[in-house]
């Protein structure tokens, strides 16, 4: 059994430095995605024997639609189905760098936190309260200071824990928007959970993209038998 | 239930508040902020993105890499300069009248002329490389786009600003990463203006002859003049034809770090590289063919030539800029590539046997004239192959068309002001 793993981050977090941790050089591949000028970076690795696929996604802050290489991570999370997706969280700029895990947690992603540059955050000040912190998020946070290798051990065992109990946990949502916009994402969920796209895609997820006008969901919805009644919520 | 009664106009951004509320509230307890400590970083960037010092220091930095960029290829280009002269020397002794010519003016005049110049775009690109590894040249754009925003310019045009420094090409086609269609557009019609490594060899051979040890200061100032054309053009266009607002745009700083030899070293070399391939093939080609048109009509002398025709047919128009037969012949084969004006200059003057061409151009022009087609050679028509990215990054003919009409226009209005302080300062 080969778990596939995506890394995900914002730019300038230490990503490619991980990813070289975790793939031995002569196993790493780089191409393109398909049909994209973007390159893609992904190889193989073993950690206890258990084999690993490992992907490089596009560095991001965000994972709308608008752009082509956020628009590559989310597609690749939501279609492909990676067994675990890395985030690697900037410590030092942990406030900005959680927003993206927000979005991955919307997604039903299943996350390991890598909090990088943790060297940095501590010479900043910061005090982080690593097990608490991942008490709330729901999700396993390893600090990692991927220079120096330091956590590396242990992130690669929480990604290969993280893949094996894949599916037998269901977190409930962290994310709540308040009562108001929470009922509205219920009634948009109580629309379309019976329909096509809801089997592909988190229900939860493609309502709260229809909110925003997301266009490549908005233009994956047209010519549902309930894009009418979906229209009366949306406009 | 409507979305619009709760969410309002613009649903993302309430949704995104929402997050970063809810980041907050967690963060509150789990993340104790301490007191900061200053790190180097900090220290660093209170100076180089200072309100006021900030485009000062930049502009310092700027001139201070052109004076070691210059500095530093002396010895080379001295060498290269040495080499082909005796080539060239050698070359007299083969039999055959025509291949002689061919090979001693085309081939060493001309294209062993312009490798000359190739140290100075090598030294040039190591400046750029050291200070985009120390990660000073992400506080330049910081700086740079705080003025293009109040400008009117997208953020995001900064990135193919700089890249245009190395070849204007690839920088025409990071303006896809630009959003807005009006954001696009004015970023393609204004970066030609950023001087690209091709213009350099035309500034050095021009600032050497004419303003000695001033001639760093002078190839600086081409780059600062492009700058500002580009910006203030950038700004009429926003005002004029291309109404309206720039998008908003974060960009992240990274740490200052030490630049290391090896990665500046390639950096520099991927750069660099290119022109040497552009000189084994296009610039070996044109010299060719500069040299055919030179020479053709077999015997008769330059300005009868072909070359001397073009020239002589065009000259008038370019009179008021104080141009004659020679430079103006030059820049119509500078349209391949603007680093074939020096190669044309080096063939025209190797054919009538001169071997000192600053010395000739000292003779025949005045610094103001120098200083002219220094600033013409950046301004006027970009190269074939910029048109061509124009016309299939716009989509459009008319669009390139524009481009080239505006860029010839202002060069020649440039040139007259130019021309025009200069007989004021006495030079007629």
């Amino acid at each position: 059994m080969v778990y596939t793993v995506a890394l995900i981050g914002n730019p300038n977090v230490g990503k490619s430095v991980i990813f070289n941790n975790l793939v031995p050089g002569a196993r790493q591949h780089v191409g393109n995605w398909p049909g994209k000028t973007v390159e893609k970076k992904e190889g193989k690795c073993v950690h206890k024997g258990t084999e690993l696929k490992i992907v490089d996604l596009p560095g991001t802050y965000s994972l709308t639609a608008r752009a082509v290489d956020e628009l590559i991570a989310r597609n690749y999370i939501v279609e492909e189905k990676p067994d675990v997706v890395v985030h690697i969280i900037d410590a030092s700029n942990i406030e900005r760098n959680l927003y993206l895990t927000f979005l991955l947690l919307e997604l039903e992603a299943n996350i390991v936190i890598a909090l990088n540059m943790f060297d940095v955050a501590k010479e900043k000040g910061y005090k982080i309260d690593v097990k608490k912190l991942s008490k709330q998020l729901g999700v396993p946070i390893v600090p990692t200071v991927a220079t120096t290798k330091e956590g590396m051990k242990k992130l690669n065992d929480e990604i290969v824990y993280a893949a094996q109990k894949k599916g037998l946990v269901k977190v409930k949502p962290v994310i709540t928007y308040g009562e108001k916009i929470e009922d509205l994402i219920q009634s948009i969920v109580d629309i379309i959970k019976d329909g096509m796209l809801a089997q592909k895609y988190p229900p939860r997820w493609l309502a709260i993209k229809l909110l925003e006008k997301d266009e490549d969901i908005l233009e994956k919805i047209k010519g549902n038998r309930y894009q009418r009644e979906l229209m009366e919520v949306l406009s | 239930m409507k979305a619009k009664e709760i969410l309002g106009e613009d649903p993302e951004i309430v949704l995104a508040d929402k997050r970063y509320d809810l980041i907050s509230t967690i963060l509150a307890t789990s993340l104790v902020r301490g007191a900061k400590k200053w790190t180097l970083t900090d220290m660093l960037d209170k100076v180089f993105i200072h309100k006021t010092l900030g485009i000062p220091v930049f502009i310092a930095l700027f001139w201070a890499m052109f004076r070691f960029a210059y500095d530093a290829s002396a010895p080379f280009m001295e060498i290269i300069g040495l080499f082909f002269e005796k080539l060239a020397e050698a070359s007299a002794g083969i039999p055959n009248e025509i291949l002689a010519s061919l090979i001693g003016d085309g081939i060493f005049g001309g294209l062993g002329f312009i490798l000359t110049f190739i140290p100075p775009i090598f030294f040039l690109f190591l400046g750029i490389s050291i200070l985009e590894d120390s990660g000073y040249l992400a506080r330049a754009a910081f700086i740079m786009d705080k003025i293009m925003f109040k400008l009117g310019l997208h953020g995001r045009s900064f990135i193919p600003m700089l890249l245009g420094f190395g070849c204007n090409v690839p920088a025409m086609m990071a303006t896809r990463s630009i959003e807005g269609e009006k954001d696009r557009l004015i970023t393609l019609l204004v970066n030609p203006f950023i001087s690209c490594g091709a213009r350099l060899p035309v500034y050095v051979l021009i600032a050497g002859a004419f303003f000695g040890s001033m001639a760093p200061t002078a190839v600086w100032s081409m780059y600062l003049l492009g700058i500002v054309v580009a910006i203030l053009l950038a700004l009429l266009l926003r005002k004029t034809i291309l109404r309206g607002e720039p998008a908003p745009f974060i960009m992240e700083l990274p740490l200052y770090k030490a630049p290391t030899f090896h990665g500046s070293v390639i950096h520099m070399w991927e750069r660099g590289v290119q022109f040497l391939k552009k000189a084994g093939t296009y610039l070996l080609a044109g010299a060719i063919i500069l040299w055919f048109l030179s020479t053709f009509p077999w015997g008769a002398e330059v300005e009868l030539s072909y070359t001397g025709q073009i020239g002589h047919a065009l000259a008038p128009i370019f009179s008021p800029l104080g141009f004659d037969w020679r430079i103006v012949a030059s820049l119509v084969f500078a349209l391949l590539a603007k680093e074939i004006a020096v190669e044309a200059l080096g063939i025209i003057y190797a054919v009538e046997g001169v071997s000192a061409i600053e010395g000739a151009l000292v003779a025949s022009y005045n610094p103001v004239i120098g200083y002219t087609l220094m600033a013409f050679t950046l301004l006027y028509i970009p190269c074939v192959a910029t048109i061509g990215t124009m016309k299939k990054e716009s989509g459009s003919w008319k669009w390139t068309i524009f481009q080239l009409v505006l860029t010839l226009v202002l060069a020649y209005v440039v040139g007259l002001i130019i021309t025009g302080i200069g007989a004021i300062l006495g030079y007629a």
